[in-house]
This record gives C-alpha cells, sequence and structure tokens, in this order.
C-alpha cells in the first residue's frame, strides 16, 4: 500500500502546523520587535567581519570500540517522506550595548521526487546584557514550559545567544515535525548526544518519543565530528567495501551530564571518500535503524553521502551576504538606526593582515 | 541614489528599484555646500554587484535548473527588502557637463562628494534652459521618456550637415518629413531627393485632403513635368553629366566641348542639331562612337527636350519657394540609376549656379539613400565647398557605411534611431560630437520610432526622443503580399 503523506496545507503557508503550538514564531516575533524597538534612533556598527554561527559543540565522549563489521545496504525504494531541519544564525551589527543577531530555520521534504520547503524567519534580535536573560526565558518558557531542566542551565551569555535561539527554533521545528508526519525519515543536522548546553536530554527525548509513536525514524547526520578511534577520526576510517554501508561506534562512555541519544554510527552512503556520523534513536531496533538508511538510499540524493534534503535545509537557512545587507537595511528604515562606521581595530593594526575576530 | 565611483568622465551611480531611470536619462549630482551641480547622462543600466547573490540564485535551483517550491514565513516582512537589495542597480553615466553659479561649462575636473551628494533626474527642458538652447523658430521633434516635450531651435539647421540614419522601418524618413516640413513653414527652401516617392504626398492629410502646406509642395518627376532645355543648359553642367554620369573619356569630352561651342555660336542648340554634329563632326570613329552613345542616353532619359518651356517649372518653383517657402520634390521612384544621376548632376549643378549668381539666397537638401546617385567627388563637395554656396545636406539612409567616415566627423547633427548591429554601430560611432560608447549603448536600444538626438540641435547634449507624428498621407509604403488575406 502506498503511504500518504500527511502534510496538509495552512492557510499561511504551506507547512503542517495545525497540530503544532504556534506559540514560539508568534514569540519569536513579539520578542524581535520588542528588543529592536529598544534600540531605536540609537548608532549601530556594521558587523565587520560577519560569519555564520553553527552548534559546533565539543563532546565529550570516549571512544572505545569500532564495529568493523560493515552493515551493508541496499536502497528500499518503498515510498517514504523524507525531510529535514536546520537552522542558521547571525551577527549582523553591534549596538552600543549588545549585537544585533539573526536567525532562521528551514525545512525540506522530498515527497515523490519533488522538494518542498518552508522557512520560517528571520527574527532579528537585538541582545544586550540587560535583555538577553529576559529574551531567551521568554522564549524557552513560551514552547518548554513544562521544562525544569532548562532552567538548570540558566540564560546564554551573550555571545552564546545566536546560537541557543538558533537551537530553541531548531528544537520547535524538529517537534512540529516528529508530530506532523507518519512513516517517515527526518534528518537532523547534528547529532543527538545531548545534557550539554542548550542541548536538554528532556527536550530531545520528548522529540524522539513523539517521531517513535507516529513511526517516524530520526537520523541526525553531523558534517563534522570530534570522536576518534586509535587517533583516528571515525569518518576517516575506511573499510574494504563497496559503499553504501554503515559501521557501528560502540562503547561510547560519554561524561555526565551527557547523554547519547542514540547509537552511533559511520555512513558511507556514495561511491566518493566521505562518511558522515550518523546518530539514530538508541531504542529502535537494529533492523528498524537499518531499513530506515536503506529507505533514505531509496529515496532521496545522497551523491556525496549526504542526504540532499538535508543540504538543501542547510542552504536554505543559511543567510547570504545579500540577505544580511537587506536586513541592516529594515534595521534602519524600520527602527531608524544609525549606522556608524567603527574603525576595524584588526584591519587598523594589521593592514591585509588583520582578518577579524574569527581568526584571532 | 548615491554616487559610487568615477573612472575618468564615467560615473557609476548606485540606484534602488523605487528609482526608475533608464539609458540616455539625465541626472544632477550636487553637493549643497559647494553650489556646483555634475551633469551625467545615463549609457547603461546594470545589475549591481551585490555579494551573495550567486549563492541567492543558486539555492533556489538546487536540482538541475528546477526551482524548488515553498513557502517562507517572514513575519518582519524582510523579504521586499532583500528584493530591494538584490534589485539595486547601476547606472553607469557619462560626465556632459558642470553647472556652477547657473552657468553651464563642459568642464568635468571637478569631483562632488560621495557621501553628501544628492542625485536627481534632470528634466529635458531644465537642462536646455541651462544651456540656453534658442528658443526662436521652434521645431517640436517629439515628446522625451518623461513626457516632456523636446524642441530644437530651426536655426540650428541652418548652415549643418545632418544625418539621420537606423535600420530600416525605425522612423527615418519620417523625422526628415517633420524636419522638412517644419523648415518650409519657417520659409525655408528645400530640395528633396526622393528616391522611393515617399514625400510627394506631403501636401495632403492622411485621409488625401489638402492641408496647410500644399501650396508650398511642388512635386517634380523627371521626364515628366521635370526636363531641360539645351539651350537652359551651361556646358559644364552638362560635361559633369556625361563625364560623372555617363562616364564620357576626357578625349571625347574635349571633342563634345568644340561641338556644343559651335552650336551655341550657330544658335542650333537642340537635340536633332547636335545628333548631326556628331554624326558629321570630323574626328576619330572611337570618339564619334562613344559621343554618340552618351547622345542616345540623354535622349532615352527623356529629360531632355528642345522646349524651352517646359524647363521653366524648377526655377518657377524654387524662386516661389524662396519667396514663401517651400519643398522642391524631385521624385525619382520610376527613374533609373544612370537618368537619375543624370537628373542630379543637373540639378546639383544649376542649384550652385543660382545660388552662386544669389538668386537663391540657401537650401535645404535632404538626400535620401544618396550613395544611389550621388557621384563620389560629390561627398567631399558637399561638406566642404557646398554649404559655402548655401546648400545644408541632411543624409537620410539605412545603411550607415554607405556615407563616408568624414561625413560623419564633420556631421553637426546626428539624428540616430536603433541599430542592432555592431557593424553599423562602429561606423555611426566615428562621429566627433560624441563619444562612441554612448552611441553603442543607448542607440542599440532605442525602440522604434524614438532617436537618439545628437549635435548642435540639442547644444551636444544627447538627447533620446520618440518623434511625433504627422497627420500627412504616407507613401512609399513596403508593399505586402498578405496584406489583405486573412
Amino acid at each position: 500500500m502506498i503511504q500518504q503523506v500527511t502534510i496538509t496545507t495552512t492557510p499561511k503557508y504551506n507547512f503542517p502546523l495545525s497540530t503544532i503550538d504556534p506559540s514560539l514564531p508568534q514569540r519569536l516575533t513579539e520578542q524581535s520587535i520588542h528588543s529592536l524597538k529598544h534600540t531605536q534612533n540609537q548608532p549601530f556598527q556594521l558587523n565587520q567581519q560577519i560569519f555564520q554561527y553553527k552548534n559546533n559543540l565539543e563532546e565529550q565522549i570516549q571512544t572505545t570500540q569500532i564495529e568493523l563489521q560493515p552493515i551493508l545496504l541496499r536502497p528500499r525504494l518503498e515510498e517514504t517522506v523524507v525531510t529535514a531541519v536546520d537552522t542558521s544564525s547571525i551577527k549582523i551589527g553591534e549596538t552600543s550595548k549588545g549585537m544585533l543577531i539573526a536567525v532562521r530555520g528551514a525545512s525540506v521534504w522530498k515527497h515523490k521526487r519533488n522538494y518542498k520547503y518552508s522557512r520560517i524567519g528571520p527574527f532579528i534580535f537585538n541582545v544586550t546584557e540587560e535583555n538577553r536573560k529576559e529574551v531567551y526565558n521568554a522564549l524557552q518558557k513560551e514552547y518548554f514550559s513544562s521544562s525544569h531542566e532548562d532552567n538548570h542551565y540558566g540564560s546564554p551569555s551573550l555571545l552564546q545567544m545566536p546560537t541557543r535561539i538558533a537551537n530553541l527554533l531548531e528544537r520547535w521545528l524538529q517537534a512540529a515535525i516528529t508530530k506532523t508526519i507518519n512513516n517517515g525519515l527526518i534528518l537532523f543536522d547534528g547529532s543527538l548526544t545531548s545534557g550539554i548546553t542548550g542541548t536538554s536530554t528532556w527536550r530531545t527525548q520528548k522529540i524522539l518519543n513523539a517521531a517513535r509513536e507516529r513511526e517516524n525514524t530520526i537520523l541526525a547526520f553531523s558534517k563534522m565530528t570530534s570522536l576518534r578511534f586509535n587517533g583516528y577520526l571515525i569518518t576517516d576510517v575506511l573499510l574494504k567495501h563497496r559503499p553504501p554501508y554503515l559501521f557501528e561506534i560502540a562503547g561510547l562512555k560519554p561524561k555526565p551530564p551527557v547523554v547519547l541519544l542514540g547509537d552511533v554510527y559511520v555512513a558511507r552512503l556514495a561511491n566518493r571518500n566521505y562518511a558522515f556520523r550518523l546518530d539514530i534513536d538508541k531504542k529502535l531496533p537494529i533492523k528498524r535503524k537499518i531499513k530506515a538508511v536503506e529507505k533514505l538510499l531509496g529515496n532521496d540524493l545522497c551523491p556525496q553521502s549526504y542526504p540532499e534534503t538535508l543540504r538543501l535545509a542547510h542552504i536554505l537557512c543559511t543567510f547570504t551576504a545579500n540577505e544580511v545587507i537587506a536586513m541592516q537595511h529594515f534595521i534602519t528604515q524600520k527602527f531608524n538606526l544609525r549606522i556608524i562606521n567603527r574603525p576595524d581595530m584588526h584591519r587598523l593594526l594589521f593592514g591585509p593582515f588583520g582578518k577579524g575576530e574569527i581568526c584571532s | 541614489m548615491k554616487l559610487y565611483k568615477k573612472e575618468g568622465n564615467i560615473v557609476q551611480i548606485l540606484s534602488f528599484p523605487n528609482e526608475t531611470v533608464e539609458k540616455g536619462d539625465y541626472l544632477s549630482i550636487e553637493t549643497v555646500d559647494t553650489r556646483k551641480k555634475l551633469i551625467i547622462q545615463v549609457i547603461d543600466v546594470q545589475f549591481a554587484d551585490i555579494p551573495g547573490i550567486l549563492e541567492e540564485l543558486l539555492r533556489s535551483l538546487p536540482d538541475g535548473g528546477e526551482s524548488i517550491q515553498g513557502e517562507d514565513f517572514d513575519p518582519l516582512e524582510i523579504a521586499p527588502h532583500i528584493t530591494f537589495v538584490q534589485d539595486a542597480r547601476l547606472l553607469r553615466c557619462k560626465i556632459r557637463a558642470t553647472i556652477e553659479n547657473e552657468t553651464l561649462s563642459p568642464s568635468n575636473s571637478w569631483l562632488p562628494s560621495r557621501s553628501q551628494s544628492t542625485i536627481k533626474k534632470l528634466s529635458i527642458p531644465t537642462l536646455l534652459k541651462f544651456s540656453k538652447n534658442d528658443e526662436n523658430l521652434p521645431i517640436v521633434l517629439g515628446g522625451t521618456k518623461d513626457s516632456m516635450l523636446l524642441t530644437i531651435a530651426a536655426s540650428s539647421l541652418d548652415g549643418r550637415l545632418n544625418i539621420i540614419t537606423g535600420k530600416k522601418e525605425t522612423g527615418k524618413s519620417h523625422l526628415s518629413k517633420l524636419l522638412m516640413l517644419n523648415l518650409v513653414r519657417y520659409g525655408a527652401t528645400v530640395v528633396v531627393f526622393d528616391l522611393n516617392g515617399e514625400y510627394i504626398s506631403l501636401g495632403r492629410t492622411s485621409d488625401g485632403k489638402r492641408n496647410a502646406d500644399y501650396d508650398k509642395i511642388h512635386v517634380l518627376t523627371p521626364s515628366e513635368n521635370f526636363r531641360v532645355a539645351l539651350k537652359q543648359l551651361n556646358l559644364h553642367v552638362l560635361l559633369n553629366i556625361l563625364i560623372h554620369a555617363l562616364h564620357l573619356p576626357g578625349t571625347s569630352a574635349r571633342e563634345f566641348r568644340r561641338i556644343w561651342r559651335s552650336l551655341r555660336e550657330r544658335g542650333k542648340l537642340t537635340l536633332h542639331e547636335l545628333g548631326e554634329a556628331i554624326r558629321n563632326w570630323s574626328c576619330n570613329h572611337h570618339v564619334r562612337d562613344a559621343l554618340f552613345s552618351r547622345y542616345h542616353a540623354l535622349i532615352n532619359s527623356g529629360f531632355f527636350t528642345d522646349e524651352v518651356n517646359e524647363g521653366l517649372l524648377l526655377e518657377k518653383n524654387l524662386f516661389k519657394a524662396s519667396e514663401e517657402g517651400g519643398a522642391i520634390i524631385i521624385n525619382l521612384r520610376n527613374t533609373s540609376r544612370i537618368d537619375r544621376q543624370i537628373v542630379v548632376e543637373f540639378l546639383l549643378g544649376r542649384l550652385v549656379e543660382l545660388l552662386t549668381s544669389w538668386k537663391l539666397k540657401a537650401i535645404f537638401l535632404f538626400a535620401e539613400e544618396a550613395h544611389l546617385y550621388l557621384r563620389e567627388t560629390y561627398w567631399d563637395d558637399i561638406v566642404t565647398r557646398m554649404r559655402h554656396f548655401g546648400i545644408f545636406t541632411t543624409f537620410v539612409t539605412n545603411q550607415p557605411d554607405t556615407i563616408r567616415g568624414n561625413i560623419y566627423r564633420q556631421a553637426d547633427n546626428i539624428f540616430l534611431f536603433n541599430f542592432t548591429n555592431e557593424h553599423d554601430l562602429e561606423t555611426v560611432s566615428r562621429a566627433s560630437r560624441v563619444d562612441a560608447e554612448t552611441i553603442k549603448s543607448i542607440a542599440r536600444d532605442l525602440p522604434p520610432h524614438y532617436c537618439l538626438v545628437l549635435g548642435k540641435v540639442v547644444k551636444d547634449f544627447p538627447m533620446v526622443v520618440k518623434v511625433k507624428s504627422l497627420d500627412i498621407k504616407t507613401m512609399g509604403e513596403t508593399r505586402l503580399f498578405f496584406k489583405d488575406i486573412n
């Protein structure tokens, strides 16, 4: 039987949110406008070294054992919806008391050879030392009000704010997707490691439970990993087998409070020498895990071992330079901010060798 | 708009989608404290090189060409700002002049402030006011893109060499008629070499009724109502016809001169007597044959007659036109190439005679596709000698390479319609009144009936105008096979 997609069209945009509480986007919008109003008529300086923040948390996990017997995969062509979620944040300028940041999320789904997307944002925030707690707690409270665990971590520092707000949006999008589709594949960017700042175990577990209830499988792909075996990155370990295949990284011992909610694999899904860390829900039986990856191979393109749906989600949420200019234009026009050109100290001191704070 | 860059006499302006600026428009860059304005003209409109635009375009085409479908929930409404930035344009402009204390100067040594300058569109009438355009004897050419009238002074065509060029069906002849009729209304004498019979109905409205200019339009058709008697001809005019139109060799021309003088002394300058004289003239038989063949060419043209009265119409019309203004249309439609050359040689010779003897003050000559009837040596004559006699020529052509390069360089005014061919644009860009880049960039994108006006008529400020329509009976339309077939 051909499985039916449960995605429905909402009046606002073609993203199935009818079962989801839409209060987070509303709260994001409110907080965004509220924070920007407090910036009105102030001078702000364009960010001299614009860079995008991505969540790249250092994992505190020790690798002990690698399963060198690969799990060979055969693409399963049975029609399955593949969805992917990703978010991005960017600093777009500095104010006298803080910084202006923007976050945006994207979900992409593939069904019957067509890709469709839904983007949410950008949301622009003026975060300062004074309002960072207020902004973050208001957003967190709106969606994760029942979670006491999150308060345990406290509010993020000013520099962490872009990543943390993007994380909130990402979790909200992930939760929304898991409650919307049935028998689908849900691709996350990153790992299923939790317990570290900004990735609460309770929250991730809730998302995994919701996915399981609807027969969905979450596959989390990490573009970068710091896990090593015998000194080598696990993704650099090559087995003498023709892709596609997986091999399991067993015996991982995370240091508390870090918790692994997924089993960790290395996925080499195409002939090229690219491999990625792949986390699959621990509570799923091994057969279902393998079947999920085989369904992914049968339903999505993975030319570089990385699913196209997830690649698109990343591309669509990433801010381009002209969008940054447009957001700066928006802030100037709408909130009457004056742009000032403070000298770039890196450039001033080191001339062409001054590459900015990111490389300092 | 923001001043972005200046290199040589090129200024680059950053313009945003809510500012409507097109090629050919004039802008003024003003810096408040200096009381100076830089007058620039847009010669090209490009997309601004916005960082990240390639990524933006690429991500909308993820699957080898087809656009990815989706929707954006954009609560802060940033999307219009993104479009605003992405659609920003870069205007490439040429510096035309500087205005200092309300006085125009061609200097471009002043550089306005990049951050403090304000950039505004400059209307054509304002520009013409600054350039102190002569407002006497106005000729309304048509409307500019911003719906202003472009008016030139008839006096700016006086004593000038003009070229009207453009590809087929862009409106060259229409503009030529407009200029011609306006000159006639101001009392000028106009002579038109009408190759396709397009000008013969200028005296009638589109529905065939007589218009106000009817009595001033005199159509002369060679060998019908336009003939010339040998007695009216000067020997040097006839020799010009024989040598240049009929290619008579020099030795034969010398014999012809003797025959002519002999007949004139005897008072027997008739076609019959001329034929008899050639037959009986004591000379080399090759010379006689050469003279005979030219004699028969003259007879066969039907342009020559022994009736003096028939040959008076040209002068009568010219004198009438010189008193009250008028146009003498030489209808060359059904005239063979050789006969055309004979008629033109005669007419130009006659005009020079009349102008030299001050029987005529000056005439405006409109020559359509002149390469089809004008001999080589006349091109130089027209730009040098003829204007001293008072013949002010306007060439009309769709083949710009048929007009010599030196004509372009010395042309005072050029009315340029659309050209897409690089070679044609290259030829016209030899004109010294404006830079080649302006011509190539603007003329390539001109719609039909839009004309780029260059030269003294617009005080060397190139302007684009949509030539106004005329209520005249159109002639010279292309005959179509499928016109009446549904």
